[in-house]
């Protein structure tokens, strides 16, 4: 009796541990790796209303002519793509990449220079970058190699509330091609008679700032990737402008993005500024339907080189280094560089604005929008599309983007603009070191 | 027979004792003796856990030190010259130094209050003629198991500009205006002690309420019978006796709030301008959302390390003078 129970107690010893050890080996092993089998790829995107939505018609269209080819489509938000990538970059374990992977333009310059081994280039490929407007090429080139085919235009409109300002007596014309200083004066017109900001931005972010620094053509760094924060004077002027507008409270300040979004939606403010991707947010609020119209941004004019033009975000496709390059490279360049087919149907669907340019010759682009009275918005967009100036990024750009928040929110408290803005290089260069 | 008694004392007496440690045949001692076979069982019943310990925590442990050594961006790591380089740079970085500072004040003010808290508590829902007793002691240790991620956004939505609390005060006419509870690093500051308080106050009191299990009630009646009110039975009677407790739960107040993490990320993502930002939040930033500098973020952890370890050690030596 006393041998058959220590039998048991001794195959228990072994068998459970065993056992519990293969059922945790079991859930691993399947990272997603180079595509198995000849036509498939796998692409890491976030967004399924946007950016997957388009990826599938784009799978469509190209099985049209390559009948087996499908794609694996992986939804990853942003953050976490980010820290993906790092991680698998410092751990060195590229077969965990997939072959296609949506990319921030903002990041694209830190995530190419600090992880070439990342990026497959588009040197071999056929894609014509030409067609591509240049300010939107820059974020994927790096040292005048294509590393991305530009995807989301982050194209920067003036959104504004038509009902609002027909009660204050203005129109959208009012607000085509003026000036800062003119903005600021119809705006406060505008809360005087109708009570209603015309902005809202979020409280610690540089978005607005940053958007009018980019239409003067000024970037928070020079060529040779030193921080031109101080005696920047697009970013003085930005900076003074945006100032000015809180205080006259034509500008009003929340603290989250969804406060953000929320005063767009409850109609708290009678307008807003950002890359033309908010209007997929504007149209949740079908109470607005029909009382929206969109122009071009206002521009610094005491600064040379000021135009009517930015960008706000938008992001490009990118191939990984252990994907199929060719299949991959074909891909993109018959769909997101290559298709009018595809832009017109991502369009009504998902107001997914083409950066190609040729896009913006079809008929679908020049339809009008009813939520917007009419206006063919996109085809404005497109049109603004070239106009933007370059913005040289970096690979320290969310450093730069940061400083200047926080040199922002103390110039709002009282501080010295030189010496929040001296505060601000000094930090930029110690992260740096 | 004789014989026959002499054999049966014998085995009976060789019954009622245990083994002998020597009983080895032959004159050598065998290598696996018993002392050596009962050591050795011990040692492999140990050696499974000690292995995974060894090489999930201490070694990681010692290669991050090593990385804190070397710096660099991304892959292209190297030692750094001098050595300490990383760690002399820690104490020239102004938002590590503002970090620090905002972890130590979420240390000084929320964890005395919340032991103190916790305390009260305890001894209230420990007296015996208390109603409801399950109910009460739930529902203070509820928020306990709430996600961090969960409550930190809905306390972040409770504080914004027009969310509940700004309604609440001011229908009740005590603010004029809306508070810009996040938008201010005084009142950020105090929304995430807020948050802290209400969500560990619960874990801390079920450890106290298990050490009151230990105190002997005939104590607490002498010092009622002496005369003592409620108060000082409270304060020379009870709590002298959970000191053991009061030093654990402190140490492991100390230990979480220095690593806190989900709330700076989730309710004020670093508050306005670095200002509400815990250290470990800034590791994390360093790490992933800024330029990849790994060395430096092992940096970072490594003088959390140390002050955890500091306070710890002083816990230890101020709590234990009296046992």
């Amino acid at each position: 009796m006393k041998r058959f129970t220590k039998l048991t107690a001794g195959a228990l010893v072994l068998a459970v541990p065993l056992a519990l050890t293969l059922t945790s080996c079991s859930g691993s092993g399947g990272g997603s790796g180079e595509g198995d089998g000849d036509e498939t790829l796998t692409v890491w995107t976030w967004d399924p209303a946007f950016n997957i939505y388009a990826m599938e018609e784009a799978e469509k269209v190209y099985q049209e002519d390559h009948p087996d080819f499908t794609l694996d489509i992986v939804e990853v938000p942003w953050d976490d793509l980010q820290t993906k990538l790092t991680t698998i970059a410092q751990s060195q374990a590229f077969d965990e990449l997939p072959d296609i992977f949506l990319m921030q333009n903002n990041a694209f310059q830190k995530n190419g220079i600090n992880y070439p081994d990342l990026f497959s280039d588009f040197s071999d490929s056929d894609i014509d970058f030409s067609e591509f407007p240049q300010s939107v090429v820059d974020y994927s080139t790096i040292d005048d190699v294509n590393y991305g085919v530009p995807f989301d235009a982050g194209t920067a409109i003036t959104a504004l509330r038509t009902d609002v300002l027909e009660e204050a007596g203005y129109t959208v014309d009012d607000f085509t091609d003026i000036t800062w200083d003119e903005y600021l004066t119809i705006g406060k017109d505008v809360l005087a008679k109708t009570g209603q900001p015309l902005l809202s931005g979020q409280a610690g972010s540089a978005d607005i700032p940053m958007m009018m620094l980019q239409s003067a053509g000024a970037s928070l760094f020079d060529d040779e990737g030193n921080p031109t924060i101080v005696d920047n004077a697009a970013l003085e002027a930005a900076i003074d402008t945006y100032t000015q507008l809180v205080e006259a409270g034509v500008l009003v300040e929340v603290n989250s993005w969804d406060e953000y979004i929320g005063t767009l939606v409850n109609g708290t403010v009678g307008g807003t500024i950002n890359g033309v991707w908010i209007v997929g947010s504007i149209q949740t609020a079908e109470d607005q339907d029909g009382k929206w119209a969109v122009t071009n941004l206002p521009k610094l004019d005491t600064v040379s080189g000021a135009t009517n033009y930015s960008a706000n975000g938008g992001s490009s496709w990118a191939i990984s280094s252990t994907a199929d390059v060719d299949l991959a490279s074909d891909f993109l360049g018959a769909t997101f560089a290559g298709s009018t087919e595809l832009y017109d149907t991502i369009l009504p669907k998902a107001g997914a604005v083409a950066n190609w340019i040729p896009a913006g010759d079809s008929d679908v682009y020049n339809e009008p929008i009813a939520f917007f009275g009419g206006q063919p918005i996109f085809a404005d967009v497109v049109k603004f599309g070239p106009e933007v100036p370059s913005n040289n990024t970096g690979a320290y750009y969310y450093e730069a983007r940061d400083a200047v928040s926080t040199a922002m929110t103390q110039i709002m408290g009282g501080t010295d603009m030189t010496t929040a803005l001296e505060e601000a290089q000094a930090n930029v260069e110690f992260a740096m070191e | 027979m004789a014989s026959d008694v002499k054999t049966r004392t014998k085995t009976a007496s060789r019954r009622n004792q245990p083994p002998p440690l020597n009983n080895y045949i032959g004159d050598r001692k065998p290598w696996l003796s018993n002392t050596r076979r009962r050591s050795l069982t011990g040692w492999g019943f140990l050696l499974p856990a000690a292995l995974l310990i060894l090489f999930m925590s201490f070694i990681p442990m010692a290669q991050a030190f090593v990385l804190s050594l070397q710096t660099g961006r991304g892959t292209r790591l190297e030692f750094a010259d001098p050595l300490w380089y990383n760690y002399e740079r820690l104490l020239n970085d102004d938002v590590f130094r503002l970090t620090l500072t905002n972890t130590f004040i979420y240390l000084i003010i929320q964890v005395p209050i919340m032991l103190a808290l916790a305390l009260v508590l305890a001894n209230l829902l420990n007296n015996p003629k208390l109603r409801f007793k399950a109910v009460w002691r739930t529902a203070i240790f509820l928020p306990c198991a709430v996600s961090l991620v969960s409550y930190s956004l809905v306390f972040r939505t409770l504080f914004a500009n027009d969310g509940f609390v700004n309604d609440m005060l001011m229908s009740i006419g005590a603010i004029g205006g809306p508070i810009n509870w996040l938008g201010q690093p005084e009142t950020a500051r105090f929304v995430i002690i807020l948050g802290l308080l209400w969500r560990w106050t619960g874990y801390n009191m079920v450890f106290y309420l298990a050490a009151l299990q230990n105190i002997d009630q005939s104590s607490i009646e002498a010092a009622r019978m002496d005369g003592a009110n409620a108060f000082q039975t409270f304060w020379y009677v009870t709590v002298p006796q959970l000191k053991p407790m009061i030093v654990l739960t402190a140490i492991l107040s100390i230990n979480g709030t220095l690593q806190m993490f989900d709330e700076s990320w989730a309710l004020t993502q670093g508050g306005p301008a670095h200002q509400t930002m815990s250290m470990a939040h800034y590791l994390y930033e360093v790490s992933f959302q800024k330029n990849p500098n790994f060395g430096y973020a092992a940096a970072i952890s490594y003088v959390i390390l140390m002050l955890v370890a500091i306070l710890s050690f002083i816990q230890m030596k101020v709590g234990d003078k009296r046992d």
